[in-house]
């Protein structure tokens, strides 16, 4: 088959749909498919902007290419996958989030425009309109599922799919850090880890890596763990090498991922898959698909004192921690997250 | 520098301006600056989708991402060219050709069409108006250049860009066959050649590389081939890795390259790289701009009885051809093609 998949591109900063767009290509490759990915730029602001590039995304013609037809396409992320074709499939990353649970929270943009109410229902308008008109409607996890039904009372079904390069990741002896691989963003919530390590009994000590979408944010957290004197507990690597996270993660004692509603986690699976568990918060949304208190990591409250607990708990029980890394791993086994999986339920 | 290269994205075809695109953006990485490619599909038929794809360039923001501006956009190809950016270069590789040069010619599409007038109106008004656009208007070629000013009234500079990887190509003993690497289409004119090759004296042979856009144009070429008697004069290789086609250039007795008014035209220069001569046609368009009659190549009348000659020359005098060869590739070092200087061309013009 000729397939198409279709995202939106936010130039000159990579995140993990653009590793989930071209996991699925190669992976439809792989099956013996032809596909390609066509990826529409998106500015969202202001609001106003976000109706442009919906017209623009519906005014697109991806029915067939010099003569030959396009037998699928499979739409990922807003406002993209409001393409229209005849034969669309949709796997849901996430609907436009500051128009929906994010409209009211700190980090919604929307809300405070003028127009902002007007664009956040004409997007929910389109959305409830055109997102059924997909033959099989998918979701990036059951947290993104369940946003869906609840506002746009539409059902999907959740569709795992590994992280990138998923069968080299490795488990060595920890060492005496806490890993926290993450783009450094207000919803990733670094700065939360920032106060835990604070109020933590032990000298625990975290290692973060990643790049700041803007330069500014990167500069604030770092202010903020001198304020807090913990500076010195912790590193700021930047980006590093897909080897050396890899690195990282296999001598990491446990990962800290503790994200603000998070769609999916790529970082919790890569957890699973290094052995190592996953200490996260009530609120994180995607990773508590998949970590389980006391067997294969620790959820707390999204607040400093609980997750200084939880960070200390690790920092101590060295043997639990190792053991709950274990139960990670073989629970990504017994959950069957492969590509072969996801393309055949796609394609069906 | 933040620099944007906005081009045209026509799924599973991959050409000379796909790669064009690519280098542009490794090369302005490697000068010290941040370059993504922003590509937008494009489908030109029933005509009025052309003006869809056209709007649907004008409603993207491309000006700044996430609070950081973007600091240039260089636009390459229509109807991606047409997107906003307060400082814009255009670099334009070719314009919509069949609202232009190919309107009324056997190979042009939207004469055809009822509202075919209107929309390529609609396409000369918006290139008019919006190409001007720019701080700096470029062309590929002094063919396209030409094209621009006679129809649109707007001047632009050639910039003459390197092909993909032309430190890698090479010279070698010629072998038994003419070389023609490109996509098989009517405007490449293989067919032509093989018109040509039925009147040749001399047993020539071509190898063609390359594969069609559809699969049954690719079938009647070589229904004419085994109609007009050529099966063991002519290969078809298909698709070739880009190792392989270096090889076939390196051994090759010279790059038979007659297309109808091209571009530009990567073979050309490819051909010159690899010393060997280039037999194009006088309405070849962009490889006139480098094929010099009698010293570098032959450059015929496009009909099946000049070419056949030029490529029976070339076949008999294996010496000459040799010699034009060679001096086909002084001559590329001559003009001096390199991305260093196309780089300054296209960064000095900003703010």
């Amino acid at each position: 088959m000729r397939i198409l998949i279709a995202t939106a591109q936010v130039p000159f900063i990579r995140g993990g749909a653009d590793a989930h767009a071209e996991g699925l290509k190669e992976a439809l490759i792989a099956s013996g498919h032809q596909a390609e990915i066509v990826a529409v730029p998106f500015k969202w602001y202001p609001p106003e902007c976000i109706l442009d590039h919906m017209l623009a995304c519906r005014l697109l013609d991806l029915t067939e290419v010099a003569g030959t037809p396009i037998d699928l396409l499979i739409g990922l992320k807003f406002p993209a996958y409001l393409i229209s074709h005849p034969r669309k499939v949709l796997w849901i990353l996430h609907q436009h989030r500051t128009a929906y649970e994010l409209w009211d929270h700190p980090l919604g943009d929307l809300i405070e425009r003028a127009n902002g109410l007007q664009v956040r229902d004409a997007i929910r308008e389109t959305d409830r309109q055109l997102i059924p008109q997909a033959r099989a409607v998918y979701a990036n996890s059951r947290t993104v599922a369940d946003r869906l039904k609840r506002y746009c009372d539409i059902d999907s079904t959740p569709l795992y799919h590994p992280p990138p390069h998923a069968e080299q990741f490795y488990c060595a002896p920890a060492e005496e850090y806490l890993l926290f691989p993450s783009r450094l963003t207000h919803p990733k919530r670094q700065s939360l880890v920032l106060e835990a390590l604070a109020r933590t009994k032990q000298p625990v000590r975290v290692r973060f890596s990643g790049n700041s979408d803007r330069q500014s944010y990167g500069d604030e957290l770092k202010s903020l763990a001198r304020k807090l004197r913990v500076h010195n507990r912790v590193e700021w690597l930047g980006q590093v090498s897909e080897e050396n996270k890899r690195d990282l993660y296999a001598r990491a004692l446990a990962v800290v991922y503790p994200p603000f509603d998070e769609d999916y986690g790529y970082v919790t699976l890569e957890a699973m898959l290094a052995s190592k568990a996953v200490i996260t918060c009530t609120d994180s949304g995607g990773p508590l698909e998949f970590v389980r208190h006391e067997q294969t990591g620790l959820i707390s409250e999204p607040v400093d004192e609980s997750l200084a607990s939880a960070l200390d708990r690790v920092w101590i029980e060295r043997e639990q921690a190792k053991e709950w890394g274990k139960a990670g791993h073989a629970l990504y086994d017994k959950m069957k997250i492969t590509w072969p999986d996801v393309v055949r339920k796609l394609l069906s | 520098m933040r620099i944007l290269i906005a081009t045209t994205h026509v799924p599973f075809i991959r050409g000379g301006a796909e790669l064009l695109a690519e280098d542009l953006r490794d090369e302005l990485r490697a000068a010290g600056h941040t370059a993504e490619i922003v590509a937008i599909p494009f489908k030109w038929y029933p005509p009025e989708k052309i003006l869809d794809h056209m709007l649907a360039c004008r409603l993207l923001d491309l000006s700044e991402v996430a609070g950081t501006p973007v600091d240039l956009l260089i636009g390459l190809k229509f109807p991606a060219y047409l997107i906003r950016h307060p400082n814009k270069v255009t670099w334009i590789l070719h314009q919509f050709r069949t609202a232009y040069e190919l309107w009324d010619h056997p190979l042009g599409d939207l004469i055809s069409s009822p509202n075919g007038v209107v929309v390529r109106d609609a396409i000369r008004h918006a290139d008019k108006q919006i190409i001007p656009e720019s701080k700096a208007v470029f062309c590929l070629s002094e063919n396209v250049g030409k094209r621009l000013m006679n129809y649109c009234g707007i001047e632009s500079t050639p910039l003459y860009p390197p092909p993909p990887h032309a430190e890698k190509f090479y010279s070698a003993q010629a072998d038994d066959y003419l070389f023609f690497p490109s996509r098989l289409s009517n405007l490449k004119r293989q067919s032509l050649v093989l018109q040509a090759l039925a009147k040749t004296r001399q047993p020539v042979c071509v190898r063609f590389a390359g594969t069609a856009e559809e699969p049954s144009y690719a079938r009647r070429l070589q229904a004419t081939a085994r109609k007009l008697g050529l099966r063991h004069r002519v290969k078809w290789l298909d698709h070739v890795t880009e190792e392989d086609k270096r090889d076939l250039y390196a051994h090759a007795v010279a790059v038979v390259y007659p297309p109808l008014d091209e571009d530009y035209g990567y073979v050309t220069l490819e051909a010159m790289l690899a010393a060997k001569p280039v037999i194009t046609c006088t309405d070849s368009g962009g490889t006139l701009e480098f094929v010099v009659d009698g010293e570098t190549g032959l450059v015929t009348e496009s009909t099946p009885e000049s070419l056949a000659l030029a490529m029976d020359n070339i076949w008999e005098k294996r010496d000459q051809a040799k010699a034009w060869g060679e001096a086909g590739r002084a001559r590329f070092h001559q003009m001096g093609i390199a991305w260093a200087g196309i780089i300054r061309r296209l960064l000095g013009q900003t703010v």
